[in-house]
């Protein structure tokens, strides 16, 4: 077993495709007709979203996520080189600053934003010897 | 328009029988024939469901139906909303209710037609927040308690459940019960999920407290879910 997808369920499947695109530099791979599904270029390990009604279809209850409170007790992290440069172009596009890029004691430079829907977005630098 | 109707349906019979109608909170215009007397018409309008009924039927039967989108309940009722929950008035009553459905008999009945019966100046305005907090209650599974709902659109819990009263006719709680007595149920029926899990997943806090529910709306036992279940299975789009 592998980890195939991590899948966002989101109020606007387009908006937040778009969104990803601005705030972070992704390419969608591309979105279902109904606008409940769609997929972004993320490697082995894919980046999708799915409509909140897609959640009842499959018989899930989920929390929305709001930008209004604390976000869910997860993230994802996006890895750069330019820590910097990636962070000030989430924060232009609209995303929500949390903690503005800084270089942690083991050497890694660490930042955090909210995207349009409150959810945690690291952005990091890689960690030495393991790019 | 996109989001004032919810289903337009029809179905003939091809055998005779019953079956079991599970209410969902929403109100429904229906109108019954035979396919022999088309012209012999009974319009029936439901309020909001909260119990669940049987209905008979004969080879032959027809019905055509609208189920309106739940905040929509105040568009048919109008100020009689507060008493419409478990109504359904039948024939002459249904008629004064909406006199437009007189109209529809033998050629004249088709689904198209039922789609534009009610006028258009009788629709209400409703809130953006409530249909929101629709959306958000569905996505929960009915598991939000009314004061975290009130909280992700921006309003108090007594607004929001006055426009849950105004509008769908059902207080909040109810209808947020409905929703997850549904989803519990098909997490047995369709997710094969043993009872005692479908109990924790649903959020109820123990087992009694799901056969209670499910005696309410349902009129069984999780363990006597019965076959011929007639399941309101649409989502809100």
């Amino acid at each position: 077993m592998k980890l195939g997808y991590t899948i966002i369920y989101v109020a606007d499947v387009p908006k937040t495709v778009a969104f990803y695109e601005a705030a972070f530099g992704l390419k969608q791979r591309f979105i279902h007709e109904s606008n409940l599904y769609g997929e972004m270029e993320t490697g082995d390990t894919i980046l999708a979203f799915a409509g909140t009604e897609a959640a009842e279809m499959n018989g899930l209850a989920i929390m929305p996520n709001t930008p209004d409170g604390p976000a869910a007790a997860w993230e994802i992290c996006f890895v750069t080189d330019d820590v910097a440069t990636a962070y000030e172009r989430a924060l232009s596009e609209g995303c929500q600053p949390v903690s503005a890029p800084s270089e942690k004691p083991w050497g890694q430079t660490v930042s955090y934003v909210r995207d349009l829907d409150g959810c945690i977005v690291e952005i990091a630098s890689p960690i030495q010897g393991s790019v | 328009m996109a989001r004032r109707i919810e289903a337009i349906w029809s179905f003939s019979a091809c055998t005779s029988g019953s079956a079991v109608i599970l209410p969902d909170g929403r109100c429904d215009i229906i109108v019954r024939n035979h396919a022999s007397t088309p012209d012999e018409v009974t319009p029936i309008i439901t309020g909001p469901a909260t119990q669940p009924y049987r209905i008979d039927y004969d080879t032959g039967d027809q019905w055509f139906g609208i189920r309106l989108r739940p905040e929509h309940g105040a568009a048919l009722w109008q100020d009689d909303l507060g008493n419409a929950p478990d109504s359904v008035l039948r024939g002459p009553e249904a008629l004064d209710r909406l006199p437009s459905l007189a109209a529809l008999h033998g050629a004249a009945l088709t689904l198209d037609a039922l789609a534009q019966i009610i006028p258009a100046q009788t629709w209400p305005d409703v809130e953006p927040r409530l249909t929101r907090a629709i959306d958000i209650l569905h996505a929960s599974g009915g598991r939000l308690r009314i004061d975290a709902l009130a909280q992700f659109v921006s309003c108090t819990a007594r607004h929001l459940n006055r426009l849950f009263r105004r509008n769908i006719g059902l207080s909040a709680k109810t209808y947020a019960q409905l929703i997850q007595f549904h989803r519990t149920l098909k997490l047995i029926t369709n997710g094969n999920v043993p009872i005692i899990a479908a109990a924790f997943e649903g959020g109820y806090s123990d087992h009694a407290h799901m056969a209670r529910t499910f005696r309410r709306f349902g009129g069984f036992t999780p363990s006597g879910i019965p076959t011929d279940l007639s399941l309101p299975d649409i989502p809100p789009k």
